[in-house]
């Protein structure tokens, strides 16, 4: 079965996406923060990743720019979850200085919370098959 | 346009008065006329002359004394002054300076002396009050784009903030009704759980909204500011002790009870504290050690201070900025940007001061001092209230 790793702090965005992420028919992995995710991603090998914009201890822009600067973990496609709208989000003084100046390169999908069940799991099953 | 700026003339002698608005008005001017002190004051108030002839000698109140009152008043100070005096030597010309006069013609003058002065003076006293005009302009032009901007960050932080609520929501009802569907009780229950997490949200945040827009008088009680911070630090202990925070209560042993409004303080510290753990959760410094100090102090005065550091991410100035002055989270969506504002007006409803301290990555340290109040009135206040 395909592994989604699910990255975010809120407990609640964690049962609501698991449950959709099974729902899907995939095998769900879950995780707090950055780090813990950054762990996660070395050991279960997931097929795709949805990770939180904003979590403490290791944001989500620090955890993506390190999967997108690791050679062998920049194809993994990643849904980025967040209650920012994606145009703004890609402009933010944050993603910028994270990026010191490289260019931003653009995730798979991204999710404006709050989005419809449907179309998140319609979306996975896109990119995963 | 200076030709049509309007002259008071005061003096005196009936006759030079007579003259000079005769001359005066040749030329185009309006003018007005005073005969004494007084009556100068008054005119200038009902007149509001650009510029004004003024003799010294005069009965009542002399020429100083009303170059001064014009000149010290906020209102008339940009009034052009002419002085105007038989008085030839440098000791009144010195004073007339002194005074405030903008310039200064010995008498008897020729009145092709006094003309270009007062088309010079009149030309003057127009362009000042048209940049003072314009200065005014741009200042409520700043003014109300501020305030655009600052509701504007108010409509987003709290547009992020409600979008979290309703993605809660949105969860919820989807866990409930597929439990439902599916006879999972393990999902109804999760379902139901979030669907009332996230409502008791939008309660707090219209409590804290009402909080916020709404005047209210502290209600006044004796109690022991070391008992507030402490239920604080307890209230918040697990929520610190789960994410790796360190809390550290330092009260000052000597702190008397004191009047207050408990409920208010206790919202204020708790919500200080609350920051300072998310400080250190939002830190990307992962090596260090994160402390919450919360403090209490006993000041000479008999003022209590409270201090809440940190040692997490800290705040750059523009953040710092923004902090009192609009709804603002960096905390996307999970923070209304309300929590400080709240805190800021229940310590200036105490009548106390609340300041920040802050440097990027080291750390904040939020201190609020509440004065004084004399505890023996505002009791017998309170039990007169009582009575009635």
């Amino acid at each position: 079965m395909k592994k989604v790793l699910l990255v975010d702090d809120e407990v609640d965005v964690r049962k609501f996406v698991s449950k959709l992420v099974e729902r899907a028919g995939y095998e769900v992995i879950e995780a707090k923060n950055g780090m813990e995710g950054m762990g996660r991603v070395r050991e279960d090998k997931p097929g795709l990743i949805i990770l939180d914009v904003l979590m403490p201890k290791q944001s989500g822009i620090r955890m993506y720019r390190e999967l997108k600067t690791t050679e062998s973990l920049k194809d993994i496609p990643v849904i980025m979850l967040s209650a920012i709208a994606p145009k703004s989000f890609f402009r933010s003084q944050e993603v910028l200085a994270e990026f010191a100046g490289q260019p931003v390169p653009e995730p798979e999908a991204y999710i404006e919370k709050p989005e419809e069940p449907e179309e998140l799991i319609e979306l996975m099953k896109k990119i995963l098959g | 346009m200076t030709s049509k700026a309007k002259i008071l003339i005061v003096d005196d002698d009936v006759d030079s008065v007579e003259l000079l608005t005769k001359r005066l008005r040749a030329e185009g001017y309006h003018t007005s006329e005073a005969y004494d002190g007084e009556q100068a004051l008054r005119q200038v108030e009902e007149y509001r002359p650009d510029v004004v002839i003024l003799d010294i000698k005069m009965p009542k109140i002399d020429g100083y004394e009303v170059c001064r009152r014009l000149k010290s008043s906020e209102d008339t100070r940009l009034i052009p002054i002419i002085m105007l005096t038989v008085k030839r030597k440098v000791p009144d010309k010195v004073k007339g300076l002194d005074v405030g006069a903008d310039d200064y013609i010995p008498k008897p003058f020729d009145y092709r002396e006094l003309s270009p002065r007062v088309r010079y003076w009149a030309a003057v006293k127009m362009e000042v009050e048209e940049r003072v005009r314009k200065i005014k302009r741009l200042e409520q032009e700043l003014i109300d784009s501020e305030r655009l901007a600052a509701i504007g960050q108010t409509v987003a932080s709290l547009g992020h903030y409600m979008k979290n609520i309703l993605f809660g929501l949105k969860g919820g009802f989807y866990l409930a009704s597929t439990g439902s569907k599916e006879n999972s009780t393990d999902s109804l229950k999760t379902g139901w759980e979030m669907l009332e997490r996230n409502m008791g949200r939008i309660s707090d945040l219209v409590l804290d909204l009402l909080e916020y827009s709404t005047d209210r008088e502290p209600e006044y009680e004796n109690c022991f500011p070391n008992e507030i911070a402490n239920e604080v630090c307890e209230h918040l202990e697990a929520k610190a002790k789960e994410n790796g925070v360190e809390m550290i209560r330092d009260f000052d042993p000597s702190l008397q009870e004191v009047l207050l409004d408990p409920k208010d303080i206790h919202r204020c510290l708790l919500n200080l504290v609350s920051n300072a753990i998310d400080a250190c959760l939002f830190d990307p410094d992962e090596e260090k050690k994160w402390v919450v100090h919360v403090r209490t102090v006993s000041e000479n005065d008999g003022a209590v201070r409270f201090e809440v550091s940190d040692n997490g991410c800290g705040m750059d100035e523009d953040v710092k900025k923004k902090l009192f002055t609009t709804f603002f989270s960096t905390k996307e969506g999970r923070g209304t940007g309300l929590g400080l504002l709240i805190a800021q007006k229940i310590v200036q409803e105490h009548d106390g001061t609340i300041t920040v301290e802050s440097q990027v990555g080291r750390g904040s340290t939020f201190t609020i001092r509440l004065p004084h109040r004399d505890g023996a009135t505002q009791r017998a206040m309170v039990n007169e209230s009582h009575q009635t």
